[in-house]
């Protein structure tokens, strides 16, 4: 028995009518809705279209000095909140290359109430569940943006404190990790992308310190160079760029006490 | 026989005394000097400009005589209680500087040459040798360069430093291995919440929160402004040092009565000159709530509202509303106002290291002052909250010619907001992480007892409460109308 799809059930709107792919890179436009905090609506053009997209939906937002690569499927009949064809799920990724700044007004449009998002880390004061015995072995996967390795609010920290919770909660347990980055480069809106191969050793680094920071024995973690699939695909959401992650495989050592 | 006559006899002393001191004001001088003697009553009120702060000592009235928090443990003649008097809310306000200047010029301890003057190898008799302590309430904190065990992905230069001190052939960089800067002490109350642990991680660093080095154990990353270190027994270790003069290591016993006091005390305003009691027809302003309420709460999604302490004064009943003076009625509309106004008027914030980067909340983002300021009943970060508003960072700090400037040059990647060099005062937390995205980032504070310890932010930039709002309506243009800026001024000196 495996954990694997413990924090998979997330539900995102229109998941269900997602249709067709798009990814490019470009300069963001931050549009003002003033709709109460965090309501601003984040619009980038494809230039390869023309096509001005509503990324707003990405865990991680854009930073209006910075390109972003964006990563998402079209949603059919999501409305218009905002002045752009809606990306959900959507992911950006906040590059170097600079931008010039831009906000518009509302100009009409309501943009989005802010809703707090399902992947939400609890606070400790919350009681949680513990898993049930005899404990099974755990499969996470913690996503990261592009040439990334911080651990992002709202998505990647939620996974890291789902494997941190499950490391903690079977222990006496061995713990493996394999960081896996996007070695084989690509081209988008005519730039090519790639990420080295180091940053999957970076992004395993991360997760082993953090499970090491909240208790977890040195000892009991290992970075190996690869784990057997499948990984767990919830953190993406049906999108197919999945080679920015790390994967977590967490072995209960059965019959020992906790 | 006559060691029990003895201990009666202090017995009754300090029951004379606490009889006394319980429930009132102290009738000693407000400055308390180190080795007094007084007994720290269970209730303490002092008057400031805006009403009456009120200090509360969990489990009853302490003897401070021999008391290491009380106590001068080194050469310099100073205690702890120096740099965090009760009247001030237990930190220091400017204004008392001034006041023991005038009391007791150089020889006060406060004004010590190691961190109570602008440098130490200045002429220590003058006033203009101490006038960064006596202007704008600031300690000299001396930290190393290079950072001990931190390879930094920047370089420091001096660009001016009135002060002298960064030039100084012993005391400066080339001499001493240490850069100066220049900070209001923080207040020494409240620690509950300063200690408590929302969550288990740090959006702002992406990982858990740092763990104790002497502990193994998580800590809240919300007590020195640049995190330099991470407990209260560490800090004390570091200001015995820094700034007692303290040369050996404090007692494990010493180590546990400070912790004692320390987590004992809370301090908040009482009352208003304008509006009376905070804590009246209903409202639960004052110190009373904060020793009784749980700590690290966050504010926001289904918590209790950050400030919402002032909710009953928006439901007054006409009827009691009539029985107001005009005065307190004004007043306390207004607190309750600001309180929305603290919660609810969003604006954008942008280009702060902490929140616009590298959490994933977007540059920009709309937010209000609950953003960062979202822990109930304090208004601190249940994150650890080092953020940088720009209040030492140029080009949104206020002009500083007072203080020192400093050139950073990015070696790595440029800052994520700066670009690759920056102007500042104080590189705040990037002192102790070493890295240049960190630069200007400082540690929020609690809110509560404002109205006895100004000036405020770490560098004194802001004179009143009132400056408080002016500096954050320049960096983030947010549009607040005359009746808002008073409303918030009124709120924070309410808290």
């Amino acid at each position: 028995m495996k954990v694997a799809l413990l924090f998979g059930a997330v539900f995102l709107t229109g998941a269900q009518d997602a249709q067709q792919a798009v990814r490019f890179i470009a300069c963001p436009v931050y549009r003002d809705t003033d709709n109460g905090r965090k309501s601003g609506c984040w619009l980038a053009s494809d230039p390869a279209t023309g096509i001005r997209y509503d990324v707003t939906a990405a865990p991680t937002k854009p930073d209006w000095n910075h390109a972003i690569l964006v990563e998402g499927r079209v949603v059919k009949d999501a409305g218009d909140p905002c002045g752009g064809t809606v990306i959900e799920p959507a992911r950006v990724s906040v590059l170097e290359a600079p931008c010039t700044r831009h906000l518009i007004k509302a100009e009409g449009y309501k943009g989005r109430k802010f809703a707090l998002p399902a992947r939400n880390v609890r606070p400790l004061y919350d009681k949680r569940k513990l898993p049930e015995r005899p404990f099974a072995e755990g499969r996470f996967t913690i996503p990261f943006d592009f040439s990334s390795s911080f651990i992002t609010y709202q998505i990647a920290d939620y996974y890291l404190d789902a494997t941190i919770n499950y490391a903690l909660d079977v222990q006496p347990a061995r713990i493996e990790i394999a960081g896996v980055a996007q070695t084989v480069p690509d081209t988008v809106s005519g730039q090519r992308i790639v990420e080295s191969p180091a940053l999957a050793r970076t992004r395993a680094e991360v997760v082993r310190q953090a499970l090491i920071m909240r208790g977890i024995a040195p000892d009991r973690v290992t970075i190996v160079d690869r784990l057997p699939g499948p990984f767990v695909t919830a953190a993406f959401d049906g999108l197919e760029w999945q080679a920015r992650r790390v994967d977590v495989r967490i072995l209960p050592e059965a019959g020992r006490p906790k | 026989m006559i060691r029990t006559l003895t201990l009666a006899g202090a017995s009754l002393a300090f029951a004379a005394a606490v009889a006394f001191a319980q429930g009132g004001e102290d009738r000693k001088d407000r400055w308390w000097d180190p080795g007094e003697g007084r007994v720290f009553p269970a209730s303490l009120d002092y008057r400031n400009a805006n009403g009456t702060l009120r200090l509360l000592l969990d489990s009853g009235p302490m003897e401070t005589k021999g008391h290491p928090f009380f106590t001068a443990i080194g050469p310099n003649g100073r205690a702890c209680v120096t740099c965090h008097q009760p009247a001030d809310a237990m930190s220091l306000s400017a204004e008392s500087a001034q006041r023991q200047w005038e009391r007791r010029g150089a020889k006060d301890p406060l004004f010590a040459p190691g961190d109570g003057s602008n440098c130490p190898s200045l002429p220590q008799g003058e006033r203009a040798s101490h006038s960064l302590l006596l202007d704008h309430g600031l300690i000299r904190i001396a930290r190393p360069w290079p950072i001990k065990g931190v390879k930094a992905d920047f370089t420091i230069e001096v660009i001016r430093d009135p002060s002298t001190c960064n030039f100084d052939a012993k005391h400066g960089i080339a001499g001493a291995g240490m850069i100066s800067v220049f900070r209001r002490p923080r207040p020494v109350a409240n620690f509950k919440y300063i200690e408590a642990m929302g969550f288990a991680y740090d959006p702002k660093s992406g990982m858990p929160l740092p763990v104790d080095p002497d502990t193994g154990k998580p800590v809240s990353g919300n007590l020195m402004a640049d995190g330099r270190v991470l407990s209260l027994e560490a800090q004390m270790r570091d200001a015995a040092g820094a700034h007692l003069g303290f040369l050996k290591n404090l007692s494990k016993r010493d180590i546990a009565r400070i912790l004692d006091f320390e987590r004992r005390i809370y301090a908040a305003q009482q009352i208003d000159v304008k509006g009376g009691a905070l804590d009246a027809d209903g409202s639960m302003g004052g110190t009373k709530t904060l020793q009784i309420s749980a700590a690290g709460r966050l504010g926001s999604d289904g918590g209790i509202p950050v400030w919402s302490e002032f909710e009953a004064w928006e439901k007054t009943p006409e009827a009691l509303k009539a029985k107001l003076s005009p005065e307190v009625r004004a007043f306390r509309d207004s607190v309750a106002r600001g309180a929305r106004v603290f919660r609810d008027k969003t604006f954008l914030i942008t280009d702060s290291t902490g929140i616009n980067s590298p959490i994933g909340f977007g540059n920009p983002v709309r937010n209000s002052c609950v953003f960062c300021h979202n822990m109930s009943y304090m208004g601190m970060d249940v994150a650890p909250g080092q953020v940088d508003l720009g209040t030492t960072n140029q080009p949104f700090a206020d002009p500083a010619p007072h203080l020192p400037l400093f050139r950073i040059a990015c070696t790595g990647k440029p800052h994520p907001h700066y670009g690759r060099t920056i102007l500042t005062s104080d590189p705040g937390y990037a002192l102790t992480t070493g890295k240049c995205a960190d630069v200007g980032r400082i540690t929020l504070q609690s809110l509560r007892g404002m109205s006895a310890r100004a000036p405020y932010f770490s560098n004194g930039s802001a004179k009143d409460l009132r400056g408080v709002i002016d500096y954050y309506e320049r960096r983030y243009n947010i549009g607040y109308t005359e009746q808002e800026k008073q409303d918030l001024v009124n709120l924070m000196r309410a808290l």
